[in-house]
């Protein structure tokens, strides 16, 4: 195995009186891609902040780019590219498509520098790669959500991470654009050998993606890779209803099973 | 209209209008763009009583109306960071604390001071050279600070937790805003007044709002449409003898109207629907 890139161990996360994570031990080697997987409320979101070094444990570590991640600093933080959860963008908000993507080099470039020809560059590169690069002049506003999505991976990639965390980039799309942001992801993994971390609800579009699957209730339910974390047996004791696995291999709620 | 210019009190108050016309048109965009349009506001009258309390002590004016500026503006910033109350209520409860301590203030005082009311509705007319000097040095400040870090504030002012997590000091930036607002009411206190110094931070950058896709584009519209309204409300002000701070807010307002009526967004939007 390849030096970890992140590794959590024993590490607990929350608040005073809350407990978001208990006792995680988890090492990522570089350019793995791994989806991150649970119910509402199991702790995904809480394990992007740790990495992200916006939350320090309550016990035991987590080393991010071989630092812990409450000493992440600026220049570190900018080696993560991340993806937040699709909010509400105001659609009048006036951003350009290039102006939003440039913003991904703002924390590399640091404070009083202005963005060069090169971070130009970096950022025409990175709408190119995800095939975006003709709407550069485009209102960020005016564009479809599966757009948006695409124009927030190239600010994500004009960081020019080692580093790609994503949550849940599929959620609010419709079926055409989540699999086309998939399949995006998917290339960008190979192409540039990223390691990514991509947090989901969408078992059935991933499990043939990604290297391993990490299963999250509050604690690490199981890792691994998809055949042996995606068994009924263990979907069920996570997500507290009949899962099953349909000759097709996809993973439905028992109840629709029997109905159809 | 062109002998106006040779009278001394006539060119202190348009270079005083032009530079708080665009300090308050630029510092307006990230207000507007960050959702801060009321810590404005809940600053003006701050500072409106750190002016009142100078008085009464005998100290300069604009001494005490920083400090209540920053002290209200930081306390804002705090809560919504703490997210411990709706930021529009603890703005409100400052915003009337604060105007409550100003009518305190001047109750205190024993005579009628006019030159008080002055910060209150404003009198570019009457800046003297002195005080053009202090708007000028804090409008170099405010600006070359805008100029030095507007990568960053235009990162926070569209996702200020995105900035943070690729790597922008972004809490600190956004304090940095906070202060630069507070800065920019102090500037405008004398030439616009506390009331009416929250619409030039407000109305151009909603209009150049109106107008453009670009954050870059938003910026220069704005700070064109400050000045423009600053100082053709002087001369209006001064043509029609009328007062100056509420020409210069009427004309910025007509503009944004004008604006609304006329943004390619909305008509954009209009033929799309």
């Amino acid at each position: 195995m390849t030096h970890p890139i992140i590794r959590f161990d024993h590490a607990t996360f929350g608040f005073p009186g809350t407990v978001a994570l208990e006792d995680i031990s988890l090492s990522i080697p570089e350019s793995e891609f791994v989806g991150v997987i649970g119910p509402n409320g199991s702790g995904k979101t809480t394990l992007c902040r740790a990495v992200l070094g916006l939350m320090a444990p309550m016990s035991g570590t987590l080393r991010v780019l071989d630092c812990a991640c409450e000493e992440l600093r600026c220049h570190h933080r900018a080696l993560i590219g991340y993806l937040p959860q699709k909010g509400m963008l105001d659609r009048n908000f006036p951003v350009t498509v290039l102006e939003a993507v440039m913003m991904g080099r703002y924390g590399a470039l640091g404070l009083f520098r202005r963005p060069s020809g090169k971070d130009r560059d970096i950022a025409r590169q990175a709408l190119t790669q995800v095939g975006m690069d003709h709407h550069r002049d485009s209102a960020l506003g005016a564009l479809s959500g599966g757009q948006q999505q695409r124009v927030f991976i190239a600010r994500a990639l004009a960081q020019q991470p080692r580093i790609l965390l994503l949550d849940e980039p599929t959620t609010g799309l419709d079926l055409t654009a989540q699999h086309s942001v998939v399949e995006l992801i998917q290339q960008l993994h190979h192409e540039l050998k990223l390691t990514i971390l991509m947090i989901t609800h969408d078992i059935n579009m991933i499990r043939s993606r990604v290297d391993r699957l990490v299963l999250l209730k509050t604690k690490l339910f199981a890792a691994g890779p998809p055949q042996d974390v995606l068994k009924p047996e263990i979907l069920s004791q996570v997500y507290g209803k009949e899962l099953v696995i349909t000759d097709k291999d996809f993973i439905i709620v028992e109840d629709y099973h029997h109905h159809h | 209209m062109l002998e106006l210019l040779a009278y001394d009190f006539m060119q202190r108050s348009l270079l005083a209008a032009a530079l708080v016309g665009s300090v308050c048109s630029v510092i307006g965009v990230f207000v507007v763009l960050r959702g801060l349009a009321f810590a404005g506001a809940g600053t003006a009258h701050a500072a409106f009583a750190g002016v009142a309390l100078a008085y009464l002590l005998g100290l300069p004016p604009l001494s005490l109306a920083i400090v209540f500026g920053l002290a209200t503006v930081w306390i804002t910033g705090w809560v919504e960071e703490k997210g411990r109350m709706k930021l529009d209520v603890s703005i409100g409860i400052l915003y009337t604390a604060t105007m409550a301590l100003a009518i305190l203030f001047l109750g205190l005082m024993k005579t009628y001071n006019p030159e008080v009311y002055g910060y209150l509705f404003g009198s570019v007319l009457s800046v003297t050279s002195e005080e053009l000097l202090t708007i000028g040095g804090l409008s170099i400040a405010v600006l070359g600070t805008i100029l030095l870090l507007s990568k960053e504030l235009y990162f926070i002012a569209f996702d200020q937790e995105m900035a943070a997590a690729s790597g922008v000091p972004a809490r600190q930036i956004f304090y940095l805003l906070l202060t630069l607002v507070a800065l920019t009411v102090v500037i405008a206190l004398k030439t616009v007044g506390a009331i009416l110094v929250f619409a030039m931070i407000l109305i151009p950058a909603s209009t150049a709002y109106q107008l453009t896709h670009s954050l870059t584009q938003m910026t220069l519209y704005s700070m064109l449409i400050g000045i423009f309204c600053a100082v053709t409300g002087v001369l209006l002000s001064y043509a029609f003898d009328l007062p100056s701070g509420p020409s210069i807010v009427l004309l910025a307002t007509s503009l944004f109207f004008l604006a609304v009526c006329c943004s390619p967004k909305r008509l954009h939007r209009i033929q799309a629907e």
